[in-house]
């Protein structure tokens, strides 16, 4: 046991290398300048923002709406996660490639397509009032802002828990079913203890996104209204301090409580989840064709892919048929695309091409770096029992939570001189991206680690293994499949990082995200053209860039 | 504790650098300009045509490189955040409104761009009786019409919050939009200290739409794309974009400009960094942005106005002249502060 946890540490230094000066000197160096702006404390800022109870309604608000964010992904995302493990239907990996695709959609991007679906002129609308119904106005308002957290997090939910559940040995439920145990019983007894690892993993990396979730709620949540306040999380409330450079004292002070509900809130997890962890023999995948499915899984089927087609699929096909139609006339024109392309002789032109290769550079970067950080920050994990574990899981978890507008006002306040004068350096935006990547790397990884029956590797150990050849030999080939799942997602949400690259990039490497934002914030038929075609151009991109890693599985690492 | 101490370290020797650095005039290094590359920090909606930039690298044989970080407001607390240590020659973008927080931070070395003589008085004075920075061109935000929707043009502000115009105008949030402080400038010129804030409450009573940006306000909410709201806050150029931009081409733009009363100018100018590495390019291309062929092709790529008088500007401009009188007002930063805390109070508690 103790060598067990010494061990354990040393895995974390891949981790605490990208931990230390990428987040927590920039970090550190924002709260100095903002809590201690005149080299001393200034209590009355301190006072005021925590004495204000508005800020204290933010944070009831911020908790409330993530709790029923992750449990409504939960809800939609578990029986969509059977179907995706079980059950070997056509076109499969094209649709959860396309469930996983709005993690990298821009906010303004999603805001249009939501509003072209449910706003006031919406198809919703359109359809209420060809029933006579009502019209609602459902923009602006908590519901709009919990299906756009589902819309972007139930695909986390999916990856997940349907990875585990494929390898789940079938052995032990068919024996709970022979001992006389109802369908139900055997789910709830024997099932759910096996997923619980991977189901709370995901919940919470689909809490912690929702909780420090800021574009969804600035632009969907627009003049909405909820219990007396408005529709702010803290991060919003950090946002609108921290862009004014007077308020960064408060700005500062918020992003503190942020961080440390954050911290406690995964922290608790871990701890809850290292007890309840369930080991397992895990086995080859066992999807059945679909031929092979009853009645019940094609009912199942049919209503996962309703929820999904109208949570999902909808606000996608709004996305490109406005894509097709802006400037149309009415009819479908392909001319957006063709406008993308056309030099403008401007220096605002981002080639679009240009802007594909350095998101894929940016994102397969980051992906290996996450891989790599993430992989053996999870084995850091696993391996170690001791009592801090929970904390150090929970810190590694952090820059997640941490503002994009601070962490990029952190690097160019931070790498400023000398020979780490890296402002205006592609490299400051692989970092950043690497170091909110790795931690979806982390929890995937470490749902499985910890599901691994200790005596597995134990008995390696015993047979003289060393611990770099029970990881290489036995734990990583167990895990590597959530590794792919957890690829998936670094490289998505690279592919989408937008708040700190508008800071850190140039043009010569503007990403695909910033070409849609500089295209968004001018007037005109064309540029709103040029904004959605290259939102198409993002979805498709990053379709393809999620089945080619779905190959990458079943060419290079062997299911077991 | 190590990591801490090291950490004091670190920031007392940035405060002694930034504190040993503030000597002399405030002059800008009087050099040639020499050297390999210029780089220009603005904000994400700046432009120019690749023409008028080739020209001056051509002239000094330099390449100029723009980086592009966030909107005006983030783009001066970058500066701010790095004054004395720049990251950039030359900053195009500070205006009006942001200018004293920047000058306050010394941000700049002042010096007298060649034409600056030639910028009409009016608009020199708004940063002062310094010649830190040369303003380059000037623009209203007023609201625009969809004219789609037949409505007569609102004539003043204090007709917004009539029972008729409930609900239909979107305007953008001053704390994060420079359009919106813009706007919220323009209602505080009108309404005087004390009659501003009624205003907005009777806004929010009348169902106003609060966005946190222009985009999301033009693209969502304005009934012209998205949105159902015909009324929206945007600048006295839009409809010029409108016409520019349509595709197929139309005989007239679809939105219409409405002047409520007095609108705020601002005024965008560009300076060079203190510390800047090139100081001689970055005032030779200071000085090209006031020339006839940058002036000229400001409004296609900015849609601004150009602040040389009788420059050349492109037919469709017309559309874009329009009969504003500027709003008298003093911009003083702890002020906006106010403004932007009391509006802040009002609109959003």
């Amino acid at each position: 046991m103790q060598r067990r946890s010494t061990t354990g540490w040393r895995w974390a230094i891949p981790a605490l290398a990208l931990v230390v000066p990428f987040l927590l000197w920039p970090l550190a160096a924002m709260f100095w300048r903002g809590v201690v702006p005149d080299g001393s404390l200034s209590s009355s800022v301190v006072v005021d923002v925590l004495g204000d109870r508005f800020y204290w309604g933010r944070l009831a608000f911020t908790t409330g709406q993530a709790l029923a964010s992750t449990v409504l992904a939960l809800a939609i995302g578990i029986p969509a996660a059977y179907v995706f493990a079980l059950i070997r239907f056509p076109g499969r990996a094209l649709a959860k490639a396309l469930v996983t695709a709005p993690f990298v959609m821009p906010t303004l991007v999603v805001a249009l397509a939501f509003s072209q679906l449910l706003g006031p002129r919406g198809w919703l609308n359109d359809l209420l009032a060809s029933f006579g119904l009502a019209r609602v106005d459902a923009l602006g308002t908590i519901w709009v802002i919990l299906l756009a957290h589902a819309f972007y997090n139930v695909s986390i939910v999916i990856r997940l828990v349907s990875g585990v559940w494929a390898n789940l040995d079938a052995q032990t439920e068919e024996a709970a079913r022979l001992l006389g145990a109802g369908r139900w019983a055997t789910f709830r007894h024997v099932t759910l203890p096996a997923l619980s690892p991977a189901i709370a993993s995901a919940a919470a990396l689909v809490f912690t996104f929702a909780f420090t979730s800021f574009g969804v709620v600035l632009v969907l949540g627009a003049g909405g209204r909820f219990m007396g306040g408005p529709l702010d999380t803290l991060e919003v409330s950090i946002y609108r301090l921290a862009t004014r450079l007077v308020e960064l004292p408060a700005a500062s002070i918020l992003a503190l409580v942020q961080l440390g509900t954050t911290l406690a809130a995964l922290t608790l997890y871990s701890s809850l989840q290292r007890r309840a962890a369930v080991t397992q023999a895990l086995r080859t995948d066992r999807a059945k064709p679909f031929a092979a499915t009853s009645m019940a899984e094609r009912g199942l089927m049919i209503a996962v892919a309703a929820t999904l087609g109208l949570l999902v699929l909808a606000p996608i096909a709004a996305l490109i048929h406005g894509a097709f139609t802006i400037g149309g006339d009415g009819a479908l024109t392909g001319a957006n695309f063709t406008r993308l392309f056309e030099e403008t002789g401007r220096v605002s032109y981002i080639e679009p091409l240009n802007a594909v290769r350095w998101s894929l550079t940016f994102a397969v970067g980051a992906t290996l770096i996450a891989v790599i950080v993430g992989t053996a920050a999870a084995t850091a994990i696993a391996r170690s029992t001791g009592r801090l574990t929970p904390l150090l899981d929970g810190a590694l978890m952090l820059p997640l939570a941490v503002p994009a507008v601070v962490l990029g006002f952190g690097y160019l306040t931070t790498f400023n001189r000398g020979w780490y004068d890296l402002r205006g350096s592609a490299w400051l935006v692989l970092a950043a991206h690497a170091l909110i990547a790795y931690p979806f790397v982390l929890r995937a990884v470490l749902a499985v680690l910890r599901g691994i029956d200790p005596r597995v590797p134990e008995a390696a150990r015993m047979l003289g293994a060393s611990p770099w050849r029970v990881w290489r030999l036995v734990e990583l080939p167990i895990a590597s499949r959530a590794l792919l799942a957890g690829a998936v997602f670094a490289l998505a949400i690279s592919l989408g990082e937008f708040g700190a690259t508008l800071l850190l990039r140039r043009q010569e490497f503007a990403t695909m995200p910033i070409a849609i934002f500089e295209a968004l914030g001018r007037p005109g038929e064309a540029n709103l053209g040029r904004a959605l075609a290259m939102s198409v151009v993002l979805l498709v991109v990053t379709t393809s860039s999620f089945l080619a890693i779905e190959r990458l599985r079943y060419r290079d690492v062997s299911p077991f | 504790m190590r990591a801490k101490s090291i950490l004091v370290a670190f920031v007392a020797t940035a405060l002694l650098l930034a504190a040993c650095s503030r000597d002399d005039d405030g002059a800008c290094p009087d050099e040639s300009p020499t050297g390999d590359t210029l780089i220009v920090l603005t904000h994400d909606s700046f432009d120019a045509t690749d023409e008028v930039i080739a020209a001056f690298e051509q002239q000094h044989g330099v390449t100029v490189t723009f980086l592009q970080g966030g909107d005006a407001n983030q783009v001066v607390n970058r500066a701010i955040l790095s004054a004395g240590n720049p990251e950039a020659d030359v900053l195009f973008g500070v205006d009006n409104l942001s200018y004293q927080r920047a000058d306050d931070a010394d941000v700049f070395c002042s010096f007298t761009a060649s034409r600056r003589g030639e910028i009409p008085g009016d608009i020199r004075d708004q940063f002062g009786d310094t010649k830190t920075v040369t303003p380059t061109d000037f623009g209203y935000v007023n609201l625009n019409l969809d004219r789609a929707a037949g409505l007569p043009a609102p004539t003043s502000f204090e007709e917004l919050t009539d029972e008729s115009w409930r609900g239909k105008l979107v305007v953008e949030d001053p704390a994060t939009s420079s359009p919106g402080l813009q706007f919220l400038a323009s209602t505080v010129a009108h309404f005087g200290d004390g009659d501003w804030q009624d205003f907005w409450r009777d806004l929010r009573a009348n169902d106003v739409m609060v966005t946190d940006g222009w985009s999301d306000a033009y693209y969502t909410h304005f009934s012209h794309w998205g949105g159902d709201r015909p009324l929206v806050v945007s600048y006295t150029t839009s409809p010029a974009a409108e016409f520019f931009f349509a595709d197929p081409p139309v005989d007239e733009p679809p939105t219409s400009n409405v002047i409520p009363g007095p609108l705020f100018r601002q005024v965008e100018a560009a300076g060079v960094l203190r510390g800047a590495e090139h100081p001689g390019l970055a005032r030779a291309f200071i000085d090209h942005m006031l020339s006839n062929a940058f002036q000229s092709q400001i409004p296609s790529t900015m849609f601004v106005y150009p602040v040389i008088p009788d420059v050349e500007t492109p037919d469709w401009w017309q559309w874009a002249n329009v009969d504003v009188e500027a709003a008298e007002i003093d911009v003083d930063q702890d002020e906006i502060d106010g403004w932007i805390r009391e509006w802040t109070e009002i609109m959003r508690r």
